[in-house]
């Protein structure tokens, strides 16, 4: 029950529409009574030749009326019960889509894609069954059974209606029971759907490498072994839910023997009419339902509760960056100051970056470089302020960056990371996307100046073709030109390029690092590369080793100082010239 | 091309030739299975017989005994005992009716899955490029679930079908006027079934669209979150999500509401009219002559019988086309014949020595622009043959002739002397090995896969090529040695290793041809020196098609061709081309004087 309990805020707030519900379930319930009642008064007058015109025709309007009537209340209670569900739905689900926008760093590492997709689609399923199917259930349970246990005791005769109901609760208790069951087969074939489905997925991604190792006829032999273990699985799936129907039979079989002979007993005993027992069987009908209801009502409280306290959890996690709304609102500006004296992920105790100190006056360019996982991008993720705890201050345009409103500070920074998203709609809404109110003009400009238009041109729609999961697929250089385009787009302040250009070539990367240096004439960019080319023009470079710097300076100055720079730098200028020295 | 990629899955309805032609097929996938299909029908006939039957038990019991008040305790019991058998009989035929209609829709299912998967391998890589790997994949997994569905609407609506006639021959057999009078109802029914079918299917497609838009969009925002909020787009992407879920919560109150008016309420009505019908006619004759109690009894339990499928039948309906839909998508693919190149029907050459020469080979991705011409070359057993040319100049190409994952268009392609088709598939996979760019692991442990789905291989062979390739460092580092889990595409393992664990795939195949194509370019310089050691070792005494931008691999190499545009430009050892003073000349020099610096 504590489920309905914790649903009550939703339940006070939608009265109107619950009350209607449960008025309209509670009339469908009562008209149910009198057709079967009106049928065995019919059968008696008919058998004791007492019936007359007069009788017939009342009878036959009040049934008539019944069904009408039933029609409406039946459409009531429907759309107050099933719509309200509905609509617990949505409000659910739009509160769990505006927390996610909401939350930080921390908690998308604590909660994968896949958790969260299943707590919104999975779990708000699962609490709105309780508030249309778990309604329905226990009204069933208790309008309906027990407005026709009422009828058959007091109309009828409550000896037979005894003894006729005995088996009875087994129906809960089988409902209860295979419902259980069933959810857990159900579970697991769902869980071999999805292994079956990540199998597949493989093969179609790496079908070159499988190709390549001749390994076809293998990979098809693998893919048929988890067919015949998903058969195996839904083997038990669909013997469970082949066993629902039969029990009902069985159990409501045993009330028909008790009727048939009892009731035959009071019949030729004239305890009740014959009329009365064709109403009596009427309503024993009326009953599996019901009972049927109270089993399931279980399952669907017990599941809706765990559901529900999985999404309260989601919705009580807190963000660890502070916005100040009411903070600065100018758009930061001008040098920026970086003293960052320890930062550790917040996991993780060793500390990934020490003493990190540059300045960066505005229009200048800085070079990071470093092995993989020497802390290039953590530099950045701070001035993103994607984490907030770290011993040090980071000065934006005179201001720490920590005391503007969000709304004002990240606008003016744009972000390009090594692999960035690409949204499932076409180019043109996906260099726009951070400006939706950008021209067509716009978006080819920038798209020109992260050399990529050319590419468009090539494509069959051209700004119209469609990306992300269902469209084309584009190279990775084209898809890092094109969040470089999405992010130029802004004009921002501060442009980062977190090695964003490692899989476009040499030829193409100078050509947009000339672009930027032409158009971002007063601006602030900041480069982190494996290939040292990205970053020889730069102001000023520095090496990071072990989220400390180990060297710094300019091209030439590092060059000089036969270090790891100028170790690096030869060993790639070979590369470069053997690679793409064809011209 | 579609703009919005939900609404193209549902867009389009058939007509019904075309629906006739894929029912037509869809049975095909079936037909293996048809001892379930033939004995559920066969039980659903039987069900509906015993749900006449029992009625008409209780009839007789009625009118024949209980009415005359001549039945007898025993009398009382052999009837409760016969409906007793009745109703075992009828659990027990429901069961397997269930039963076998449901695992025979699941068979078929996995049937459909693995036709597919195994034509999916028989398509050639350009069906890959132009087709998305995810909607290949809602092909495989999802489409064939829907169109699965489809069976169990022809259960339900079989289940219907007999019920109807059943309960109406049953009907007319108790009273023929009356079975009569009762069809008065009928043309509304159908108005009311076919105005349904035409009205919800409408809806419901939009809802079923509506949803899957809604998940897109909730499954990208997760994934894009970074980029949303860096972008500071949050309130937007909100507002456009609850846009989208209003949308669909709008077309989920129509679905309640057309259920609501035309589903299983009207159907009550229906039956509610019909028992007024069979009531008034009992009626007026009950004024003037004696109706029996059971007849009226038993035949509101037909006239029960013969509406209570139907708004199961109705609900089910709305798949149909969704059914249809996602069957002609999966045969599609099924009739796609962007085939692998073929080899010689008679194919049975042995590759042995290892030879590999490309005789005015030209080839065209797509027939028409090519992108290799003319291109001739020659590798003998055991040497090394490097290429060397700018992004686009057809190194790859060349090796995915090689490979054979495309037909090439003219030319000769030979091994050993022989034409490359004259061998079979599984002999050049075997002595082809080919390192990718991309290093790609699979779900599964590390030596599964280094032994990929071999079993001839042992796990000391895995330990000696993870050893020969020098991986056996970091593996024997790990938690559970050769034993540790890999998950999907390996993410937790480092460009570097995961290189390594690809070598030692191939190395464990051994090789007469080896075919690397920029096996290093990926990683970082640090990284790459991991795999060199890697790579010189499992070069040695193998014939070698390397496209590399490292130095040694080409300084060494026993010829170089230079790849400009499809064409090669340049051709020789070291020596020759130096003393040529052309490109590879210039990109020597260079070396010298960094190395000077
Ligand atoms: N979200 C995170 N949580 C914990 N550790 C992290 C996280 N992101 C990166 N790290 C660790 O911090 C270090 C620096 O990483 P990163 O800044 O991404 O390096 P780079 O960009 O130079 O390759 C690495 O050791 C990495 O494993
Ligand atoms: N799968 C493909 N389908 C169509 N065209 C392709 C495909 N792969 C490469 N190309 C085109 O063929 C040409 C040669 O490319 P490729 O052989 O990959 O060059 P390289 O490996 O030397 O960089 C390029 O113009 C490229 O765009
Ligand atoms: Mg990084
Ligand atoms: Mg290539």
């Amino acid at each position: 029950m504590s489920i309905f309990r914790k649903l009550s805020w939703y339940f006070r707030l939608e009265w109107r529409r619950y009350l209607t519900g449960i008025i309209g379930l509670l009339l469908t319930a009562l008209i149910a009574i009198i057709p079967p009642r009106i049928i065995g008064n019919m059968v008696d007058g008919i058998h004791g030749q007492s019936m007359t015109g007069r009788l017939l025709l009342i009878d036959l309007g009040l049934i008539t009326l019944a069904a009408l009537a039933q029609y409406g209340t039946r459409y009531i209670w429907r759309n107050a019960i099933w719509g309200g569900a509905a609509h617990l739905e949505q409000l659910l689900r739009n509160r769990l889509f505006n927390h996610f926008m909401r939350m930080d760093r921390v908690f998308y590492q604590k909660y994968r894609t896949g958790d969260l997709m299943a707590h919104a689609t999975n779990d708000l399923e699962a609490v709105q069954r309780v508030a249309g199917g778990g309604i329905l259930q226990f009204a069933d349970a208790i309008i309906t059974g027990g407005t026709t246990l009422i009828a058959m005791m007091t109309l009828i005769d409550w000896r037979l209606t005894l003894l006729a109901i005995i088996p009875f609760p087994f129906l809960a208790v089988i409902s209860w029971y295979l419902g259980q069951k069933i959810h857990r087969a159900f579970g697991e074939s769902q869980a071999a759907f999805s292994r079956l489905n990540n199998k597949a997925q493989e093969s179609i991604s790496g079908i070159k490498v499988i190709k390549a190792l001749g390994q076809d006829d293998a990979d098809v032999a693998d893919f048929d072994s988890q067919v015949d273990r998903t058969i195996d699985i839904n083997r038990r799936v669909n013997r469970l839910d082949s066993l629902f129907d039969p029990s009902i039979t069985l159990v409501i079989s045993i009330s028909y023997v008790a009727t048939i002979v009892l009731g035959g007993l009071f019949v030729v005993h004239n305890v009740i009419t014959i009329g009365n027992l064709v109403s009596f069987i009427s309503y024993l009908a009326m009953m599996v339902w019901p009972m049927f209801a109270v089993g399931m009502l279980f399952n669907t409280m017990e599941r809706g509760n765990a559901s529900y306290d999985r999404v309260m959890e989601l919705l009580e996690q807190k963000t660890h960056i502070i916005d100040q709304t009411d903070g600065i609102t100018e758009r930061p500006q001008g040098t920026l100051d970086y003293h960052v004296s320890q930062f550790d992920y917040p996991d993780d105790a060793g500390a990934s970056l020490k003493r990190i100190d540059f300045t960066l006056p505005a229009g200048h360019t800085l070079g990071i470089v470093g092995r993989v996982g020497a802390g290039k991008s953590t530099i950045m993720k701070l001035i993103l302020r994607e984490f907030d705890n770290y011993n040090g201050e980071i000065i934006f345009g005179g201001h720490n960056i920590k005391d503007y409103a969000l709304d004002s500070y990240l606008p003016a920074i744009g972000y390009v990371p090594q692999e960035s998203f690409l949204f499932s709609t076409n180019i043109f809404e996906n260099i726009r996307f951070a400006r939706p109110e950008a021209t067509k003009e716009e978006v080819e400009a920038a798209a020109a100046k992260s050399d990529l238009a050319g590419q468009i041109d090539n494509l069959p729609a051209g700004y119209d073709t469609q990306v992300g999961e269902e469209g084309i697929s584009l190279s990775g250089g084209q898809r890092q030109r094109l969040a470089i385009a999405r992010a130029l787009l802004i004009n921002p302040e501060l442009l980062i390029l977190d090695d964003a250009l490692s899989a476009v070539d040499a030829e193409t990367e100078a050509e947009i690092l000339a672009n930027l240096k032409a158009e971002r004439a007063n601006k602030t960019t900041i480069i982190s590369a494996h290939r040292l080319s990205s970053v020889m023009n730069a102001d000023e470079i520095i090496v990071l080793d072990d989220g400390h710097v180990i060297e710094r300076g300019t091209h030439d100055e590092l060059m000089a100082t036969h270090g790891w720079y100028q170790r690096m730098f030869n060993q790639q200028q070979l590369e470069t010239q053997v690679k793409g020295g064809v011209q | 091309m579609a703009d919005k990629p939900y609404e193209s899955a549902w867009a389009h309805s058939m007509t019904t030739k075309e629906q006739v032609t894929v029912i037509g097929r869809l049975f095909k996938f079936a037909a293996p299975y048809k001892w379930f299909f033939i004995v559920s029908v066969i039980l659903s006939a039987t069900i509906s017989a015993v749900n006449v039957f029992l009625p008409w038990l209780l009839q007789m019991y009625m009118d024949r005994y209980l009415r005359t008040s001549n039945a007898t305790l025993a009398i009382m019991w052999m009837f409760a005992g016969l409906y007793f058998l009745g109703m075992v009989t009828r659990a027990i035929m429901q069961f397997w009716q269930n039963y076998t209609s449901t695992m025979g829709a699941e068979y078929m299912l996995e049937n459909v899955r693995r036709k597919l998967f195994s034509q999916l391998h028989k398509k050639g890589m350009r069906y890959f490029d132009q087709t998305p790997g995810g909607s290949i994949l809602s092909r495989l997994m999802n489409d064939t679930m829907t169109f699965s569905n489809f069976w169990a609407l022809l259960n339900t609506l079989m289940l219907a079908t007999f019920a109807v006639i059943s309960s109406f021959i049953a009907m007319a057999a108790t009273d023929m006027t009356v079975a009569l009078w009762t069809l008065i109802l009928v043309p509304f029914l159908a108005l009311t079934i076919w105005y349904y079918q035409h009205y919800s299917s409408k809806v419901y497609r939009r809802m079923r669209e509506r949803l899957s838009e809604l998940n897109t969009k909730l499954a990208e925002a997760i994934t894009g979150i970074s980029v949303i909020q860096e972008f500071r787009q949050e309130k937007r992407t909100a507002t456009n999500f609850e846009k989208t879920n209003e949308a669909y919560y709008d077309t989920r109150k129509a679905m309640i509401r057309t259920n609501s008016l035309l589903l299983s309420p009207i159907i009550n009505l229906f039956y509610a009219l019909g028992t007024v019908i069979v009531l008034s006619i009992f009626g007026i004759r009950g004024l003037h002559e004696v109706v029996a109690a059971g007849v009226i009894y038993a035949f509101i339990t037909y006239l029960n019988n013969f509406y209570s499928p139907m708004s199961n039948m109705m609900d089910s309906l709305s798949d149909f086309q969704n059914g249809m839909v996602a069957g002609s998508r999966v045969l599609k693919v099924v009739d796609d014949q962007t085939l692998a190149p073929a080899q010689h029907p008679v194919a049975d050459a042995k590759i042995t020595q290892g030879k590999v020469e490309f005789r005015h080979v030209t080839f065209a991705y797509d027939q028409e622009h090519p992108v290799l011409k003319d291109v001739s070359f020659v590798a003998e057993p055991g040497q090394t043959v490097a290429l060397v040319g700018q992004t686009g100049s057809g190194k790859t190409s060349t090796i995915n002739v090689l490979m054979r994952f495309y037909e090439f268009q003219s030319g000769e392609v030979l091994i050993d002397g022989r034409d490359i088709r004259e061998y079979p598939a599984e002999e050049l996979r075997s002595k082809m090995g080919l390192v990718l760019q991309e290093p790609q692991l699979f779900y599964g442990d590390i030596q599964t896969n280094i032994r990929m789905f071999n079993p001839a291989i042992s796990d000391d062979q895995v330990q000696q090529a993870a050893h020969f390739v020098q991986a056996d460092e970091f593996i024997e580092r790990l938690p559970q040695g050769y034993a540790t889990p890999v998950l999907e595409r390996g993410t937790e393992y480092s460009a570097g290793q995961r290189q390594l664990i690809t070598f030692a795939r191939t190395v464990v195949t051994d090789p007469k041809i080896l075919i690397l194509d920029e096996a290093t370019a990926n990683v970082d310089t640090e990284t790459e020196t991991m795999i060199q050691n890697g790579l010189d070792r499992i070069q040695e005494n193998r014939t070698t098609i390397a496209i590399a931008h490292r130095l040694s691999t080409i300084q060494n190499a026993d010829l170089i061709l230079v790849l400009n545009q499809g064409k090669i430009v340049e051709r020789g050892t070291n020596d020759e081309l130096m003393a040529q003073h052309g490109y590879y000349y210039d990109m020597i020099q260079l070396q010298n004087a960094a190395h000077a610096e």
